[in-house]
């Protein structure tokens, strides 16, 4: 079973398993898409400790001064949700999505890159395409009625929250196309070793 | 059967298949849901039956993923992911083997106990499964092995303590398992101490006897030094840092100065001020930290998002009435039922692990347990110790493939098995317990209501 | 041969009817859930099963505060709920629902049947893809479960409280600190002193989820809610679809409900604040000048409202000339209140 390593310090990184990005030939396509999605994910990370900020600026002022923000409330699934959702791709791009291994680690690299390219075509895409298909006309309905928040004082402008989950989608179907290229050049290759 | 519940079981049925693809089981959830709500549109159209569900009806999952992005209990989750990565790197951990497993020392079976003693500490002041295992194989399990520890019990101990921190609270799966059930994320906080700390207990029991019976196979150190007056301040110094993370964050919730979200927030500080009075915290290991924090998040609410799509379609088919309506026909009391359940529970744990079974399985059991007059918070828990099994059930356990991935070469998967099993044994058995005795769960979360 | 001609057509009332529709209550909360059930049981009844409407409890199918949402979009076929969870995207939605020193119960049942209540209603939600129908109506609720005294205007100063809708923006003007906790934290939050007070629901629906165990006083009148409607709301390209005879048959079922549901909430009231009271509640009611400053701040939080919306500033000037007119029978018809 393969999940997202606790750390990046070497000495406890798992061994590796399976068929990852590492060992998959990259493209041109492919180096332009990951490096866009590596560095929007890797931005989009810092998103965190700003969301402990908040938490903390929020519970102080309750205690501390008695004073409640719900505009503060808010913001804080607001960064949550953003950061879950641009997070996908760039989980996506570093094999961090939980699988099970059991059966993949005994077949070749090859059947494996054939496994995947399928999960891509008929699993992956088809679901986070029809999530974004209906995303769009989501936010674009919320920008249409105007939403606002509606708890008294909450924040205005939902659309801009809502709009986190189109983009994370997208984000998602560029990552996955460029494990595509990368699947398809790493098939259709005579000279690399398929090794197990 | 009628035609809708045929596809309810092939949808289930496909789902246990196509996980062993080895694909992200995330987008195998999802795309299930869209190739069974296009076979359902094909049903109605030529079968001629009436499931009634559309392109429309699975759109349903953008509010439900709407749902949960504006979800103020989850918020929890990356925050206690991140304050669980800061503390791996505070160094807190090290300090704390080094310290108090030299209070054990001269014991049979002392650097076994100071594990699950360490373990406890980091179960209650995080809950990343996956790096306590690491970390207590990596400090724990070689010091073990030259004291001519059995490797099966050293192996055993540090993955079974290492699971401890998805039950003990603060605990992103309790977190999940409100949200699911709309309960209280502090009553099950507050519901899961005692049976996690009965863990503890009952793990140190194991150890100790089995030290009187076989001394053999956890000697006591010829290298061991005497206990001194330092030796116990140096421990004590170690166990404050712990102690006061687990005050700020479980403290504050119980004494109602903070919601389990604030307190996420206020752990994840108190993590971060800790990395930083140890000399830990730079730019790098906080962009460290960011980075892990946004990629365990990520692969749990990818499978948040693929569940939520699942459910909702095996819902459509009618998948719910049919497992309610069979959970009711069994032959069995109430209790029976729910001992079913925690056995189906526990079986599909081997090869699923705790997020996929408390999405899916949990809230279609629920309303049954509920209906049959049950309290739920004592279920919830039960199912909770349930799924910290899993993670030390083979072939698909994380504890099993954490330990491995850092353990010494002269581990093999045998003996991990065999390591993990009589674990597996005291487990069940404090199921039984709780079983037995809800008043474990049930008497912190009463306590709290005024006594009422 | 017309007689013949009804017969050997079949008739547009023979189609079959089959929705899905999610509920914003529990079928278990007494007078908030019970309701529907029962209705969607009426109507299979009625016509042998071929108007089948499948109900959902709360979050099966979509989170509560999304139904409308749902309904509008054609997601869901039909839902239940209070649509003043809706005044973020309808603010005018919340007159419908509840209104802060509003109508008597039976008077905004005048308001809708015979005033022009369901007409503006009809209207504000057609615009938006959805038909609604009365399905619902209880009196008032609690005016809340506090934990801190509330004699006056200070008081409310710094309280943190759980309010959710207007009533919220209403104390948030009072210098209260508003919070919208889930529901499932406001026990604790209550119990633990993280809030002060918290509104919720009729005394019966707080008895069963045993307020009277985490907070001391629970307050009256519920001004912020002196009537609260529910609607039965159907997407409107489905509701179109559907014979007259189907559309009259699902009226009347409604009417029906709204009869029994005011009657179901209004029956059990007074025990279950007895009840609360022998265990452990304090009943309080809130001061005079503190209801007659709430009253003028609603005003001026409801002015404000009608100024940002056309659809609200309607729809509030006619329950306002319709509450009028009706003070006068009020006053001259009924008995004095201490009588
Ligand atoms: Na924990
Ligand atoms: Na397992």
């Amino acid at each position: 079973m393969t999940a997202s390593s606790s750390t990046d310090r070497p000495e406890l990184e798992p061994a590796p398993q399976g068929l990852s990005g590492e060992s998959l030939p990259h493209t041109a396509i492919s180096r332009a898409l990951d490096g866009l999605i590596q560095r929007i994910g890797a931005a989009s990370a810092w998103l965190w400790p700003i969301l402990m900020l908040v938490i903390i600026t929020n519970v102080v002022s309750r205690y501390a001064f008695s004073e409640g923000f719900i505009e503060l409330e808010e913001l804080q699934w607001h960064i949550y949700s953003a950061g879950f959702l641009i997070a996908l791709s760039y989980a996506l791009l570093l094999d961090s999505h939980v699988r099970v291994d059991l059966v993949r680690e005994r077949i070749s690299y090859r059947k494996q890159a054939v496994i995947e390219l399928l999960g891509i075509l008929l699993l992956l895409g088809p679901f986070i395409g029809m999530l974004l298909y209906f995303a769009v006309p989501y936010v674009i309905d919320s920008w249409t009625m105007n939403e606002v928040s509606s708890a008294p004082g909450g924040l205005s402008s939902r659309w801009i929250v809502k709009s986190a989950l189109p983009l994370g989608l997208t984000l998602v179907l560029v990552a996955a196309f460029s494990r595509l290229t990368r699947l398809l050049a790493f098939l259709l290759s005579p000279e690399v070793k398929h090794g197990n | 059967m009628e035609i809708n519940e045929i596809l309810a079981a092939c949808m289930f049925g496909s789902f246990i298949l196509l996980i062993f693809s080895g694909f992200p089981i995330a987008w195998v959830l999802g795309g299930i849901a869209v190739v069974f709500t296009g076979i359902a549109l094909l049903s109605d159209l030529y079968l001629d039956t009436f499931i009634a569900m559309d392109w429309s009806y699975f759109s349903l999952t953008i509010e439900r993923i709407w749902g949960t992005m504006s979800s103020w209990v989850l918020v929890a989750i990356p925050m206690f992911v991140f304050m669980g990565q800061m503390l791996d790197r505070s160094g807190m951990a090290e300090k704390l083997m080094l310290n108090v497993s030299r209070l054990f020392g001269r014991l049979n079976g002392g650097t076994a106990i100071a594990v699950v003693i360490i373990g406890l500490l980091l179960a209650a002041s995080t809950g990343i499964v996956g790096a306590s295992v690491a970390l207590l194989t990596l400090l724990a399990v070689p010091v073990m092995l030259k004291r001519e520890y059995q490797p099966e019990l050293a192996v055993g101990t540090v993955c079974a303590v290492g699971t401890l921190g998805i039950l003990m609270p603060p605990s992103i799966m309790l977190v999940m398992m409100a949200d699911q059930l709309a309960m209280s994320v502090g009553d099950l906080f507050m519901g899961a101490v005692f049976p996690s700390a009965l863990l503890g207990v009952v793990f140190v029991l194991y150890i100790v006897i089995r030290g009187k019976l076989q001394p053999h196979v956890a000697p006591a150190g010829d290298d061991a030094e005497p206990v001194t007056f330092g030796i116990v301040l140096d421990a004590i110094k170690s166990i404050l840092p712990p102690a006061f993370l687990i005050l700020a964050v479980l403290g504050s919730i119980f004494a109602g100065i903070a919601t389990p979200t604030e307190a996420s927030g206020v752990g994840a500080f108190g993590a971060t001020l800790l990395a930083l009075t140890n000399k830990r915290l730079n730019l790098d290991v906080m962009r460290d930290v960011c980075r892990e924090t946004s990629k365990t998040t990520a692969f749990i609410f990818a499978l948040l998002i693929g569940a939520t799509a699942f459910s909702l379609v095996l819902r459509g088919l009618g998948g719910d009435e049919m497992i309610e309506s069979a959970l009711h026909n069994l032959p069995f009391g109430p209790a029976g039922i729910v001992i079913c359940i925690l056995l189906l529970t526990f079986l599909l744990g081997f090869v699923l692990d705790w997020i996929e079974i408390t999405l899916i399985i949990l809230p279609l059991v629920a309303p049954v347990i509920h209906a049959l007059g049950f309290d739920l918070v004592w279920f919830t828990v039960l199912f909770a110790v349930c799924l910290q099994t899993s993670f030390l059930t083979p072939p698909v356990g994380f504890a099993l493939f954490y330990c491995k991935g850092v353990a010494p070469k002269s581990i093999g998967v045998k003996t991990l098995y065999k390591g993990v099993m009589p674990f597996i044994l005291l487990q069940v058995t404090v199921l039984a317990i709780i079983f037995i005795w809800p008043d474990i769960v049930t008497w912190l979360p009463t306590q709290a209501y005024g006594g009422q | 041969s017309l007689v013949a001609a009804t017969i050997s057509t079949p008739s547009f009332a023979e189609e079959k009817i089959r929705w899905k529709m999610q509920a914003a209550y529990g079928s278990n909360l007494p007078a908030l859930g019970d309701v529907i059930p029962g209705v969607l049981e009426d109507l299979k009844e009625a016509t042998d099963g071929r108007v089948f409407i499948k109900h959902y409890e709360p979050n099966k199918l979509v989170p509560t505060l999304n139904i409308t949402d749902a309904v509008r979009t054609g997601k869901l076929d039909a839902g239940y709920t209070w649509i003043g969870y809706d005044q973020g995207k309808i603010p005018s939605s919340v007159l419908f629902s509840a209104v802060p020193f509003g109508m008597e119960p039976w008077e905004y049942m005048a308001w809708w049947y015979d005033g022009e209540g369901q007409k503006l209603a009809e209207d504000v939600y057609e615009k938006n893809n959805v038909h609604p129908v009365l399905c619902g109506l209880t009196g008032p609720e609690t005016g809340g479960w506090f934990n801190k005294e509330i004699n006056s205007l200070e008081d409310i100063k710094g309280l943190k409280i759980r309010y959710a809708g207007i009533g919220g923006r209403i104390l948030q003007e009072l210098g209260a600190s508003v919070t919208v906790l889930p529901g499932g934290e406001i026990f604790q939050a209550l119990e633990k002193g993280a809030i002060d007070a918290s509104e919720f629901s009729l005394p019966t629906v707080d008895k069963q989820l045993g307020f009277n165990r985490v907070a001391k006083y629970n307050y009256f009148p519920g001004w912020h809610q002196p009537f609260a409607a529910f609607h039965l709301i159907v997407n409107k390209e489905k509701w179109d679809e559907i014979s007259d005879a189907d559309k009259k048959l699902i009226d009347l079922t409604c009417q029906a409900a709204v009869a029994r549901n005011l009657s179901r909430s209004e029956a059990f009231q007074g025990q279950a604040i007895k009840y609360l009271e022998e265990n452990g509640a304090e009943t309080r009611k809130l001061p005079e000048p503190v209801l007659r400053e709430l009253e003028k701040v609603t005003q001026t939080v409801l002015q404000s409202e009608a100024d940002k919306d056309a659809d609200f500033s309607k729809v509030w000037e006619s329950q306002k000339a319709f509450q009028d007119q009706y003070q006068v029978w009020q006053d001259l018809g009924y008995l004095p209140r201490d009588f």
